[in-house]
């Protein structure tokens, strides 16, 4: 089969332990991110499939074939680096073709596929000129198509956006899943940025300490996150812990917390007695008059435009919810209700 | 820039760089001006080409010029084509790392004429060389390796001392170069030889140029080297030109100065041009 | 794994190498430096047959090394002082102040390291000679070697004065320093560094130097080098050239060894501080 799979992978340095025990499989044509904050082992997961770092266990394999020993340069995958890594003695035209010389892919082929790039990442007027005559964009076009040219079966991101400013970074966001798709490659995506994450991906991997903490597409993660980690990390949520008191055959589960019972409903049974729990800022209604009603003290308002910011203190439990409702003040009382499919159960304390 | 501006400027640079310019320039003068006849210390002083002639047409003055040109060129490709492999290889730090870069740099801290000497009491006629080819029955009886005819002893004096210099100028560049621009050159097919063909030789060629210029222009003005160690039947032109000098011909060591120095000149810009040439190597 | 492996053979390989090329030479010179005349080291014995310190004491006593000792260490701190002196308004002005030319002025301030020893030393003597002021060797030693290391002080001091910060001279100002107190506290602590290794280097490059104290300085002026050449050369006597040699070794290897540690405290990569 096409695509990248891993089997208990392992990655250790002296006594750290970078990549404990990963496996995961990532099919033809998907794209995948790899998110978690710095030293969640994400990098070295990604040198792992680049061919830079040999695992200390586990194997890679791309495309069906075992590459786990193999070296970077006898791998079909193209990595665009986070400092986009061009040769500063090379001329635009010359870093693009660098892989395919290499490769020693005839004229003929070489001429057609540099065309193609050269004409897809509008780099046409920039041939001549050496890296450092570009712009952070640019050089960033021509990191990407150096690796597009290589037509290879898996191309890696290492955070290529970091470097970019935000509305640069919207606009080659879009082209880079664009010519993912136009190309057909399988991708891996590295990023700590989880709004990155969100918008581009096929499946999103959240790392942490070493670990796959959930592999799931976007609106899973936000939906249904599986840990207070992942709920914590993607969005803002409002993470409490929970005593389960009772349950049913339907889904329900009755729960004590320290803002009061709450019902919850998310399709999936509690972990244990005593859970985690996590509800969205955005999911309080303050119109409903329905199940979960609460009601605390605004402490802090912050106006965001198209919805307002409200920290709220309901007797020492500080949380945030978001409103559309501007007139709200700092010191009102306000009062909501949380639908019950809204409240997701997370891990179970020990 | 006012005009109290530059005055300031000037009256700083006057006792440092104008002191440089002034003295190196009169020393420069005083030879180019003795080798057409000036400033003659023995006879009338006026110009002439006859020492230039006459000096041109000395054997012992070609054979210099290219016994000297022969020391220069070798010394300074093999202190680099050694510098080179051992500054790649100590890019990156690893244990031991910081004690080979010592011992490697240590030959900057021994006096040239030491060296020298440590070098001909090891390869004399009694040396431990001689002693320990005959123990080993390599040789049968001692062989006579001083002041050899092609001057080997001479080269390994000036890569011994020069090749730390190298080392020194080319792992600052090797170091420069980012790991990233070495893994994207890996990662698009790039194995170590033309890592280092495409990659690190064309980033890495100034520093090299630089060693090897001054490198050639050292060796090429070699005296000590060559009196201790050299072959006794040539001369080199620093020799040559103390030989003059000492014998009160002002105007022939003036010529030959002269020519030192257009040698040096000429021959970095050639040796710049050829290795920028060579190591550029664009893709192709 | 295996470049891991293939880094040690490299490394042993190397180590007993340099070991030999190190290690042999001087233990030659230690053990020929001990040779007592009354029994002279043949080739038949593996270490001299008779070793004391007389070849020390006498090169000591009967030779002009202690002359030359003193030529030396006089010579070479007065050349770095004499160096630094004169080099440092030029590098204030490469360092501090933007003017048209500076590149050219940078280059040429390295031309006594271009122009070869020998060139200048011979055509030194010449104008020396011109003027008459051939008599006075010492001085005329010591300018000129001020002279041919300047570049290193000039290259070294520029350095340090650009890597004195602007914000911290105008906080000076700002706190209402005079300009001596400008200078100690914003100037002083960054130029530290520089002045120490320029010192230093000058020092070494005046105590090693051949062709100028050769060709100035002869017949009758003797500095370590061109008493080492001497012996080495018409009245070769190995022991008394090893003693010789060994005694100019030894303050180098100090002196560079401060050196080292100096430089990586000027590391400007440590004190820039401004991200």
């Amino acid at each position: 089969m096409d695509g990248i799979t891993a089997g208990n992978l392992k990655m250790v340095f002296g006594d750290f332990v970078a990549v404990r025990d990963v496996s995961f499989e990532v099919a033809a044509g998907e794209f995948v991110t790899l998110l978690g904050p710095s030293g969640c082992g994400k990098t070295t997961l990604l040198k792992m499939i680049s061919g830079f770092l040999t695992p200390t266990g586990g194997t890679i394999h791309l495309s069906g074939v075992d590459v786990t020993r193999t070296p970077p340069e006898k791998r079909d995958t193209a990595l665009c680096f986070q400092s986009y890594a061009l040769f500063p003695h090379l001329s635009v035209l010359e870093n693009l073709e660098f892989g395919l010389r290499q490769k020693r892919v005839p004229p003929a082929e070489r001429r057609q596929r540099l065309d193609a790039v050269i004409d897809n990442l509008d780099l046409a007027l920039h041939l001549g000129k050496l890296p450092n005559q570009l712009s952070g964009g640019q050089q960033q076009r021509v990191a990407l198509g150096r690796a597009l040219v290589m037509r290879p079966n898996v191309i890696l991101f290492d955070e290529p956006l970091s470097n970019l400013d935000a509305k640069l970074r919207d606009q080659v966001r879009i082209e880079i899943r664009r010519i993912q798709r136009d190309f057909g490659l399988t991708a891996i995506y590295v990023t700590h940025d989880q709004a990155e994450a969100l918008a581009m991906s096929d499946r999103v991997f959240v790392m942490n300490g070493g670990k796959i903490e959930q592999a799931d597409t976007p609106e899973e993660l936000y939906s249904a996150p599986k840990t207070s980690f992942v709920a914590d990390f993607i969005g803002s949520a409002n993470v409490l812990e929970a005593d389960v008191t009772s349950t049913n055959g339907n889904g329900d589960v009755e729960l004590s917390t320290p803002l009061g019972p709450l019902k919850a409903n998310s399709g999936a049974p509690p972990m244990g007695r005593k859970v985690k729990i996590c509800w969205r800022p955005e999911h309080a209604d303050l119109t409903a008059t329905g199940e979960n009603r609460l009601s605390a003290r605004v402490t802090h308002r912050a106006f965001q435009g198209h919805f307002t910011d409200l920290h709220l203190d309901d007797g020492g439990n500080g949380y945030r919810i978001q409103t559309n409702q501007p007139s709200i003040r700092e010191g009102d009382t306000v009062t909501f209700s949380l639908r019950s499919d809204q409240i997701v159960l997370l891990e179970a304390l020990a | 820039m006012t005009l109290r501006k530059w005055l300031l400027v000037l009256s700083l640079l006057t006792p440092g760089i104008g002191l440089i310019v002034a003295f190196i320039g009169v020393a420069v003068y005083i030879a180019a001006a003795q080798s057409f006849g000036y400033y003659n210390l023995a006879g009338e002083s006026s110009f002439s080409l006859e020492f230039w002639d006459r000096m041109l047409d000395r054997k012992v003055f070609s054979r210099a010029v290219m016994y000297s040109i022969y020391i220069g060129v070798i010394s300074a490709f093999l202190s680099v084509a050694f510098a080179y492999p051992l500054a790649i290889w100590l890019r990156k730090p690893f244990p031991g790392s910081l004690a080979i870069g010592a011992m490697l740099k240590a030959p900057l801290l021994v006096h040239g004429l030491v060296v020298a000497f440590l070098f001909i009491n090891v390869i004399s006629y009694h040396g431990i060389l001689n002693q320990l080819l005959q123990g080993i029955g390599l040789w049968d009886e001692p062989h006579r390796l001083q002041n050899d005819r092609n001057a080997i002893g001479v080269l390994i004096l000036q890569t011994w001392k020069n090749m730390p210099f190298a080392l020194l100028l080319l792992t600052g560049a090797v170091q420069s170069i980012s790991d990233d621009v070495l893994n994207a050159a890996r990662d698009l097919g790039a194995g170590s030889f033309d890592r280092f063909r495409k990659v690190i030789a064309p980033l890495t060629v100034s520093a090299m140029q630089a060693a090897l210029i001054i490198i050639f222009i050292g060796a090429l003005a070699d005296f000590s080297f060559q009196v201790i160690a050299g072959p006794t039947n040539r001369q080199s032109l620093s020799q040559l030109m103390v030989f003059f000098k000492d014998g009160g011909r002002w105007n022939d060591a003036a010529v030959v100065g002269v020519s030192l120095m257009i040698i040096a000149i000429a021959g970095s810009a050639l040796l710049a041009a050829v290795s920028r040439i060579v190591m550029r190597g664009r893709i192709a | 794994m295996s470049a891991q492996r293939l880094n040690q053979i490299l490394l042993v390989l190397l180590v007993s190498l340099t070991a030999i090329w190190l290690i042999v030479p001087f233990s030659m010179a230690i053990l020929w430096s001990l040779v007592d005349p009354a029994e002279p080291w043949t080739a038949d014995k593996l270490v001299p047959p008779v070793m004391s310190f007389y070849r020390w004491q006498d090169m000591w006593e009967n030779s002009s090394l202690q002359t030359a000792l003193v030529n030396s260490y006089l010579l070479a701190p007065s050349a770095a002082i004499a160096a630094l002196a004169l080099a440092m308004p030029t590098a204030f002005a490469l360092g501090r102040i933007r003017f048209p030319g500076r590149e050219v002025c940078k280059i040429l301030a390295l031309l006594p390291l271009i122009v070869p020893p020998f060139v200048t030393s011979i055509f030194f003597t010449s104008m020396l000679y011109q003027l008459g002021l051939h008599t006075w060797r010492f001085g005329a030693i010591l300018f000129a070697h001020a002279i041919v290391f300047m570049p290193y002080a000039i290259r070294i001091m520029t350095v340090s004065f650009e890597q004195v910060r602007s914000d911290h001279i105008d906080a000076a100002r700002d706190l209402g320093a005079s300009a001596w107190a400008r200078w100690k506290v914003a100037y002083l602590p960054a130029l530290k560094p520089g002045i120490f290794a320029s010192l230093l280097i000058v020092f070494i490059q005046s105590i090693e130097e051949f062709a100028l104290a050769f060709i100035v300085g002869s017949p009758d002026f003797t500095t370590i080098p061109t008493l080492l050449y001497g012996t080495l050369g018409q009245d070769f006597v190995r022991p008394n050239a090893a003693v010789l040699s060994l005694i100019l070794v030894v303050p180098n290897v100090i002196l560079m060894l401060i050196l080292e540690r100096l430089l990586k405290s000027a590391n400007p990569a440590l004190s820039s501080g401004k991200g």
